[in-house]
């Protein structure tokens, strides 16, 4: 990408939030009128561990350019250990989409507490201008041409 | 080495130690999965190690393998109070280790034959482990497993396994012979044809979705048997995928499925929080 395609880029990040403590921090980075980045789309979870891998392939698959997974402290979850099994599914994921030739720093894990407004606002400018840098996502650029095939029992 | 087979077989059946053992049986000189009983002693004379015989065996080099474990897994469901004997290779081992591992099957209630295999099939396979700790014959362990295929991928810059990956999974027409043929795959119902999440009617297979998707749900469970890539009528280097599923959980949880003492997988236990972000 040119310098000037690069500037140009708006990349389009979903970001799973928990109910309790991200999403919350996301609506008081609203609440105390900080200026962000605005291309995260927030997606309200009851818990990070409610995100089931299928959610972040997906996501992918349908040309995220960035996925973040925003969750409570350790110690914090209103489930109590739901985001034990969220630190290991994404440290497992980010390994596995970099093997596929995804960067692994398209998918990024946080914990953000209710009162982390300014964390929030934080970390979605630099997540934003991380995969600004890294560019558009390339399996919006998939064609199989004449590959393609529509097949009734598959 | 069948003679001893046969003789152990029917020793566990007349003891009633088990009300059935999985194994192999030879037809037309081509070996195929079969439950022998006590009262079906004329199919004892027919058991088989796997070896093709007669024609075939010029036709066809080497061995036949089956997801013996899956076949094991399918009967112990329908007979949840009945004990069953398994004729496992290396890889058979570790698939029932592993599903031990993930509650499918009940150990108190298998008993494992293990079967060493010939040096050729262990390079044929590329096999991590050729030796079944319950062996019922001694034999030296030798390693046969290659790391070529991992090690070429993780050579590669990002860009390039992308491209790499489009091209190999682009051939994929969704036959889901992989995971039929997988021995620990083993839900009544298979994400991959859940719609919502990989979408379906149409091939090549939504990519990286299904093959993502696929690799996701060997986390903690592929033994790198190597059944789905014999599976793979596109030749696809799918079995390269979940053996980097196996490396990824073993260096970040020092976790291996089907080895014995490995206890539950690192996605069936919560731990104590102490996983950092990573
Ligand atoms: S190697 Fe393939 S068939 Fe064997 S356990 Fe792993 S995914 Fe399943
Ligand atoms: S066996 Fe090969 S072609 Fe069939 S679904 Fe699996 S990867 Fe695709
Ligand atoms: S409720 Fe926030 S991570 Fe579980």
């Amino acid at each position: 990408m040119s310098a000037e395609e690069t500037a140009r880029f708006e990349p389009r990040i979903v970001a799973f939030c928990c109910n309790w403590c991200s999403y919350a921090g996301a609506d008081l980075a609203g609440g105390m009128r900080l200026k962000y980045r605005p291309n995260l789309v927030p997606i309200r979870v009851m818990c990070s561990a409610r995100v089931a891998p299928q959610f972040i392939i997906r996501a992918f698959q349908e040309g995220a350019d960035g996925v973040l997974v925003a969750g409570c402290h350790i110690g914090d979850c209103h489930y109590v250990k739901g985001n034990f099994i969220t630190a290991k599914r994404v440290a497992i994921l980010r390994r596995l989409i970099e093997f596929m030739g995804i960067p692994r720093e398209r998918l990024r894990l946080e914990w953000i507490a209710a009162s982390e407004g300014d964390k929030y606002a934080r970390v979605a400018d630099a997540f934003t201008e991380e995969i600004r840098a890294l560019g558009p996502s390339p399996i919006k650029d998939i064609r199989f041409g004449e590959r393609s095939r529509s097949c009734a029992s598959c | 080495m069948r003679e001893l087979l046969k003789t152990r077989v029917a020793e566990m059946l007349r003891e009633g130690r088990v009300d059935g053992v999985v194994g192999l049986i030879e037809s037309h000189g081509e070996p195929l999965p079969y439950l022998f009983t006590a009262d079906d002693t004329a199919a004892l004379e027919r058991i088989s190690t796997g070896e093709l015989q007669g024609r075939l065996a010029e036709l066809i080099p080497g061995v036949v393998r089956y997801p013996l474990g899956k076949i094991l897994t399918a009967v112990a469901r329908k007979h949840p109070d009945k004990r069953f004997g398994v004729m496992c290779r290396a890889c058979d081992e570790r698939v029932v280790f592993g599903l031990f591992q993930n509650l499918q099957l009940d150990p108190d209630k298998v008993e494992i034959l293990g079967l060493p295999c010939k040096e050729e099939l262990a390079r044929a396979c590329s096999c991590p482990a050729p030796a079944p700790r319950s062996a019922i014959v001694d034999q030296p362990s030798r390693e046969a497993w290659d790391r070529a295929d991992l090690e070429r991928i993780d050579a590669m810059a990002l860009d390039e396994r992308f491209a790499f990956w489009v091209e190999e999974l682009g051939r994929c027409i969704k036959c889901y012979g992989c995971r039929n043929a997988c021995p620990v795959c083993f839900c009544d119902v298979c994400t991959l044809q859940d719609d919502g999440l990989v979408k379906k009617g149409e091939i090549p297979a939504e990519l990286p979705a299904f093959q993502l998707t696929r690799a996701w749900h060997m986390v903690g469970r592929c033994v790198d048997c190597g059944l789905c890539q014999e599976a793979c009528p596109m030749d696809i280097p799918i079995r390269t995928i979940y053996r980097k599923v196996r490396s990824i959980v073993g260096e970040l949880f020092d976790y291996f499925p089907g080895e014995r003492d490995g206890g539950k997988s690192p996605l069936e236990q919560l731990g104590d929080g102490s996983f950092p972000i990573q």
